[in-house]
């Protein structure tokens, strides 16, 4: 641990002050034994002091400067300069207040910039929303232990959805330093064991070197795929203490890692197995990681015309797209050869479960049906959470990044594909076209069913949504739990228009994560809009402040069922079972009695807020002032009544 | 919709071994429904949270059917709700009587269906 100038720490002026205060008073008055003989009467004469009060009066007091010019703080923040971190998500707290001031006086608060959140959940599934828009990691500052703690369902979420974030908590490594009280509920001895088990890797320096070198380290192990969130705790002392020697300080050098691509012969094996295929279907979840990604998927599946069906964990390929059959999943069970890239759940995706008194699967897949597999997702994987899902057999299995791999893929499945292949690709790809427009025609008629119902139908509210931003250059960040009519409805087509779930299903990450992403989006000038549950909202609604305070403009619609949907459908189902009535399944599982009213609550936060709409004919109108409300720099709220799904 | 079809496949199967066994008779048996009622029902016991309130359909572990204007007969309607295929629960006679699943039948067959998307502007985007 390193010292101040003079040897004497901040937390060491406190237990100077009292020892010298101690001292003073004992040379004062001194200390009489109980059992001691009464004193004798004092004398009218002044006592010469003794040599204690001698010393106390006449010697130079410890060391203990009150100023210095620089600090460890100062360090760390041109560590964060050289890796380009555009924000710093905080909830402000003691134990990082080093850092904190460096950040505002030595950093200047830009690069990064502070971005003030009310709760640390917010502060980090802002950067989760954040990275997967800009295809980088913000950094995120907790408070020791108690503020961390409060971080871990967003740090879960990010694991989950494999999104890099790099989070900072606060610590006191050394407990002679710490002062009484708050500083001892807060430190630990190993705090980075609070996230250990959803974070890819974590460190609590114990210098500034140090500092240095595992920051560089985690940004790179954040960024690299499988991507995920690192954890760094910042030593209170380190922080704020000054540089005993700047020059000997040196800040590593990153160089991001080029990510792996499939093995070559693999590749080639994949696309013969393709290429021979009478049906291939192409399956994937987290694939685009940049904005190539997407045409890469585009460009393999148009070489074989065969059928994608996304399960949009990111923008993989376009919704209107000939060869999308993401609505006609039955297509996955006439398929000879599958090629699953970065998929989060391939037993999920390949099954039919049943969700009955004996719970039952079997497969989607036809007998015989060949599956390849290409992604990184399984090359780290941690054995408590069980995010990994179930085992499912598969012929081929390729490590390697699904988007760099692609552009080899699909130059092999070219180089295989003669004339006769080539006939048999474009009749099996006029089929899709006609399936995949019968699909979309078919959406728009279901679409019209209580189209002019109150409450209003999740159909029409994404259909009047569209309708007015359609010709913005619009990016769609957040969605409810089931909530596809986007999907259906909405041309795709841009990298930025779609960025994914949650990831852990944890409640809470729509409206900070899709703030965040609008946060990423300002700088280009898209138009950033979002829909969540009523019950997601409830969870963070202090979100809005922050984006009401650094004017971050987001049109966030609350899908407003007044229930905790999935939960109340399945309390029904367990009483349907049990044969003892459906009629009181609203007990625990309804948001009403009272109704909250999001719109109030949004401009008690200074945001735009309109609502309830009740009535169709009420949304459109609304929904033209809260985008003026957007375009004036602000986030906007219109709370939607709706029918459950 | 791949839960509707495997629904649909099922009950027409169903439907189609009622007629071969003497359907007929079960369907003059079988009590007559009220829309009024039904709708009661239908908003009282939950099925308007998978399948909407308008029947428009919706989504459980997987998506519910449309039942507005169904196409199914009363019987493979109620053979459903009896014995239903996949996650949609099982209503017993001790939770919907068959003249609640009467009731509910008529008033899902007098929802309104799907218009015609290019009467509505917005939907043609």
């Amino acid at each position: 641990m390193s010292k101040g100038r003079n040897g004497s720490s901040r937390r060491n002026f406190l237990k100077s002050a009292g020892l010298v205060g101690a001292a003073a008073a004992s040379a004062v008055t001194p200390p009489v034994a109980a059992d001691a003989a009464p004193a004798a009467p004092l004398s009218k004469k002044a006592v010469p002091p003794g040599p204690r009060q001698i010393a106390v009066e006449t010697l130079a007091p410890e060391k203990d400067p009150v100023n210095q010019t620089s600090s460890g703080g100062d360090f760390m923040v041109d560590v964060l300069k050289t890796l380009d971190i555009d924000y710093l998500t905080i909830n402000c707290a003691s134990s990082y207040r080093g850092l904190h001031e460096a950040v505002v006086n030595h950093g200047g608060n830009t690069k990064p910039e502070i971005i003030t959140c009310v709760h640390e959940d917010i502060a980090v599934h802002m950067g989760q929303g954040f990275a997967k828009i800009e295809g980088k990691p913000l950094a995120m500052a907790c408070h020791g232990v108690v503020g961390l703690q409060h971080a871990t369902m967003a740090m879960y979420n990010a694991w989950c959805d494999r999104v890099p974030v790099l989070v900072f908590g606060g610590n006191i490594m050394e407990a002679d330093k710490r002062a009484p009280g708050a500083e001892w509920l807060h430190a630990g001895v190993d705090i980075g064991q609070i996230v250990r088990e959803f974070t890819k890797w974590d460190d609590q320096p114990a210098s500034l070197q140090h500092f240095a070198e595992s920051v560089v380290r985690a940004y790179k192990i954040a960024c690299t795929p499988p991507m995920g969130p690192v954890f760094i705790a910042l030593d209170g002392e380190l922080q704020e203490n000054p540089i005993a020697d700047r020059k000997a300080l040196r800040i590593p050098k990153f160089e991001p890692v080029i990510p792996p691509q499939g093995d070559a012969g693999a590749l080639a094996e994949a696309a013969k197995l393709l290429v021979n295929a009478q049906n291939p279907v192409i399956v994937c979840d987290r694939l685009a990681r940049t904005p190539a990604g997407m045409g890469h998927l585009v460009a393999l599946a148009e070489a074989l015309q065969c059928a994608v069906v996304d399960n949009a964990g990111r923008m993989n390929f376009p919704s209107r797209h000939p060869l999308n059959q993401s609505f006609r999943r039955a297509i996955i069970g006439q398929a000879d050869v599958i090629l699953a890239i970065e998929m989060n759940d391939l037993w999920g995706t390949l099954s039919h479960f049943h969700d009955r008194i004996v719970r039952t699967s079997n497969p989607a897949t036809k007998p015989g049906a060949k599956i390849i597999t290409l992604g990184v997702r399984d090359l780290y994987l941690k054995a408590n959470y069980q995010d990994f899902g179930r085992w499912h057999d598969v012929d081929l299995d390729i490590a390697g990044d699904g988007e760099a791999s692609l552009p080899v893929l699909t130059e092999a499945v070219l180089k295989l594909t003669d004339g006769d292949r080539k006939s048999v690709f474009t009749e099996r790809g006029r089929k899709l076209a006609a399936a995949h427009q019968a699909m979309v025609e078919r959406s728009k008629t279901d679409a019209t069913i209580g189209w002019d119902s109150s409450p209003i139908t999740t159909a029409r509210m994404c259909a009047e949504v569209y309708n007015q931003i359609k010709d913005e250059d619009w990016s769609l960040v957040g969605t409810a739990i089931r909530l596809s009519w986007m999907h259906r409805l909405w041309d795709f087509k841009k990298p930025y228009q779609w960025n994914g779930g949650s990831g852990g299903a944890g409640v809470g990450y729509n409206l900070p994560s899709s703030i965040g992403a609008a946060l990423a989006n300002k700088k280009h000038g898209r138009f950033t809009v979002a829909f969540g549950g009523d019950g997601d909202f409830m969870f963070n609604p202090g979100a809005l402040w922050t984006a009401a305070h650094h004017n971050i403009p987001i049109l966030y619609i609350v899908h407003n069922n007044r229930a905790y949907h999935q939960e109340y459908m399945y309390l029904a189902a367990m009483a349907a079972r049990h044969g003892r009535g459906v009629d009181k399944m609203d007990i625990g599982t309804t948001i009403k009695d009272p109704n909250v009213d999001y719109a109030t609550v949004a401009r008690g936060m200074g945001a735009h807020g309109e609502g309830p709409i009740t009535d169709p004919k009420d949304l459109g109108p609304a929904l033209t002032r809260a985008i003026a409300a957007v375009k004036a720099g602000g986030p906007a709220v219109v709370d939607v009544v709706t029918d459950p799904r | 919709m791949r839960m509707f079809r495997v629904f649909a496949a099922a009950v027409l199967f169903a439907a189609a071994t009622l007629g071969a066994a003497g359907g007929d008779a079960q369907a003059q048996d079988a009590p007559a429904g009220d829309a009024a009622k039904g709708k009661a029902v239908f908003l009282k016991e939950a099925c308007f949270t998978c399948h909407g309130r308008s029947g428009q359909g919706g989504a459980y572990n997987g998506p519910a059917p449309i039942l507005a204007q169904t196409a199914l007969p009363l019987e493979a309607f109620r053979a459903q709700v009896r014995n239903p295929v996949n996650d949609m629960p099982a209503y017993s006679d001790a939770v919907l009587s068959d003249k609640d699943i009467a009731d509910i039948y008529a008033f899902v067959k007098l929802l309104p269906g799907p218009r015609s998307p290019r009467d509505i502007p917005i939907l043609n985007n």
